[in-house]
């Protein structure tokens, strides 16, 4: 079991390096369409930061920790579509029928799967957002303790975690429909654009989806509540700090195995 | 039995349910409507292949061969019937199995599409965890005689439909399985790239003792290739025997193409044959071999015309296999 995983994480890396290989070939290109996309991201940024300085604030939360808001998520966003934004083109690839191919060589599906669509250009947008998050600890002043600067990449860690697991979740879903790709998209796309704002400006109904059925309240709102010291939560449980890494851990655990019931789905179903 | 055998099906049966799409119906209606039926997809197939074989696998479109291949290299399971390949039931050990066989669909590739052809071979080698003494020997093999030099560093999405196929062909190689699977391998292919990959096969078997298995919808490959075919209609085998058989069974009725000396007034009328085509003084004569030996033929129609040249065409496969699809074995046999 040990070796398999060992032997596929390998694999992962293997092929992951042979598309950086060949993406770098055309440099001058790459450089190109990194920067742009790092432009067209960062207006979206500028567009808050601009919104924030007319009318203040939004539900109590000032610029600087809007911005941190918007960093925890878009590195953790980022990161998770670095990592396995195969797993977003996967409806495509169900459509093809290239997991049959999949499925003919002695490696996991899961792991061939989410090296698919490996692209260097995404690092600008965890560029830009790792820029919001230095503005936010700039603009903001965090009482650091060792904790916080211990919490800080857990929590962008879990985050990560916790998107790549909704990105699996979604490409779950194909195995039984591949008209599900606009659900995908609500639940990735809209759970980044969702993070990045301050979860008290959301109706009740709302904040409790996100936290039970897919707590994406983890990936950001949490840690910063914790990492700014906002007593707004006050009536929470301390231990819910805590959270995002167990939340990581049981949605990528439960993501993981209900890909396996797909894919045992798929092959007794052959569609 | 000198050579154990390398796949074996007893019973094999897969069957869909196919949803009926009601025309205008939406993606949430479609998902929960439950009006399907059940399509037999392969039904009670059992067969043995045994080390070594070139076997022809032939049947009209959606006849079952690829729900087959399928199964056989675990992609699928089966709804009933049990399948040994290699002593592995390959639903069940899908990833072992894959290191021992090589798999090519002649509408898909087994390439990465923007990498260069040696990238996606080289690939291969991690995917298949080849050592590279081995890796390193195959390839060049592999190069030589499919002749792979010359695009070896083109991207596979550049590549024409013969060179993609010889490259995909060396893909399912690299790692030496026991067992080549190959669906529609010279699909869209000329003349002369068909003739290239059909001695190729021939020599991987020769050379490395590899099963094959193939599908098509060319009957010259199995002509050329095959010493067994299998043909497989509505889900079930109809044939399973040489393909020299098939021939002497079932393609009892030969022409005789006959070149006289000057054009006849009528058309020919002789006591065991009939003729079906002419044109001027070159006439068409069937007749059939259970009835009239071709020297009998000649001698009736030699004193009655003046012959200066004759030829007898055998039936071609093609033929036969067509009028199999169309009729059932039962209209040939009698």
């Amino acid at each position: 079991m040990t070796a398999i995983l060992l032997q596929d994480i390998r694999l992962y890396l293997t092929l992951v390096e042979s598309r950086v290989r060949s993406q770098a070939q055309y440099r001058g290109s790459f450089l190109l369409v990194t920067f742009v996309t790092f432009l067209g991201m960062a207006t979206e940024l500028v567009a808050v930061i601009f919104l924030l300085d007319t009318f203040g604030d939004i539900a109590g939360w000032g610029v600087g920790e809007i911005a941190l808001l918007y960093g925890l998520a878009g590195i953790a966003f980022g990161l998770a579509e670095m990592v396995g934004a195969g797993f977003d083109m996967f409806p495509e690839m169900i459509r093809r029928g290239e997991l049959d191919q999949l499925l003919l060589r002695p490696a996991g599906v899961f792991t061939q799967v989410m090296a698919a669509d490996f692209q260097l250009r995404r690092f600008s947008r965890i560029g830009q957002a790792l820029v919001a998050l230095i503005l936010a600890l700039r603009w903001t002043s965090i009482a650091w303790t060792p904790e916080k600067m211990l919490y800080l990449p857990l929590a962008i860690l879990s985050g990560a975690i916790m998107f790549l697991a909704v990105f699996v979740l979604g490409a779950t879903l194909c195995f039984w429909t591949v008209e599900s790709v606009e659900v995908i998209n609500t639940l990735t796309n809209g759970g980044s654009e969702m993070t990045g704002y301050p979860m008290s400006i959301y109706h009740d109904l709302m904040q409790r989806f996100f936290t039970f059925v897919i707590p994406l309240l983890f990936v950001s709102y949490i840690p910063a509540l914790y990492l700014l010291d906002r007593p707004e939560r006050a009536d929470w449980p301390g231990w819910i700090v805590l959270m995002p890494p167990v939340a990581a851990a049981c949605l990528v655990g439960v993501s993981y195995i209900l890909w396996g019931v797909g894919v045992r789905h798929y092959r007794s179903t052959g569609s | 039995m000198a050579d154990p055998a390398t796949i074996v099906v007893e019973g094999l049966q897969r069957t869909f349910s196919v949803r009926r799409r009601e025309p205008g119906a939406g993606a949430l209606r479609h998902l929960l409507s439950r009006s399907s039926r059940v399509v037999r997809a392969v039904d009670d197939i059992s067969f043995e292949v045994p080390r070594g074989d070139i076997v022809g696998y032939v049947g009209p479109n959606g006849a079952g061969k690829s729900t087959t291949i399928k199964m056989l290299t675990g992609i699928l399971v089966p709804s009933s019937g049990t399948v040994r390949v290699l002593d592995l039931v390959p639903w069940q050990q899908r990833r072992q199995l894959a290191s021992h066989i090589g798999v090519v669909f002649g509408q898909r590739t087994q390439l990465w599409w923007d990498l260069p052809l040696i990238e996606s071979l080289e690939l291969l080698r991690h995917v298949y965890r080849i050592p590279p003494r081995r890796f390193v020997d195959n390839l060049t093999r592999f190069r030589e005689i499919l002749e792979l030099d010359p695009f070896l560093d083109t991207p596979v999405r550049q590549l024409s439909l013969g060179q993609r196929m010889r490259g995909d062909l060396a893909a399912a190689l690299l790692h030496d399985p026991e067992i080549l699977y190959l669906d529609e391998p010279t699909i869209g292919l000329d003349v002369v790239a068909k003739a290239r990959i059909r001695e190729f096969l021939q020599l991987v078997n020769r050379e490395r003792d590899v099963t094959v298995l193939l599908t098509t919808h060319d009957m010259s490959d199995i002509a050329h290739l095959c010493r067994r075919m299998m043909i497989i209609d509505h889900g079930r085998l109809i044939y399973d025997g040489s393909v020299s058989a098939i021939r002497e069974r079932y393609g009892t009725a030969r022409t005789l193409i006959v070149d006289l000396e000057h054009e006849p007034d009528e058309p020919i009328c002789l006591a065991r044959g009939r003729e079906i085509r002419a044109d001027g003084p070159r006439r068409w004569i069937q007749f059939r071999r259970d009835e009239a030996t071709a020297a009998e033929l000649i001698a009736e129609l030699s004193s009655r015309y003046p012959v200066r040249d004759l030829t007898i065409e055998e039936p071609e496969i093609e033929g036969i296999v067509r009028q199999i699809y169309e009729d059932g074995l039962d209209s040939l046999a009698t």
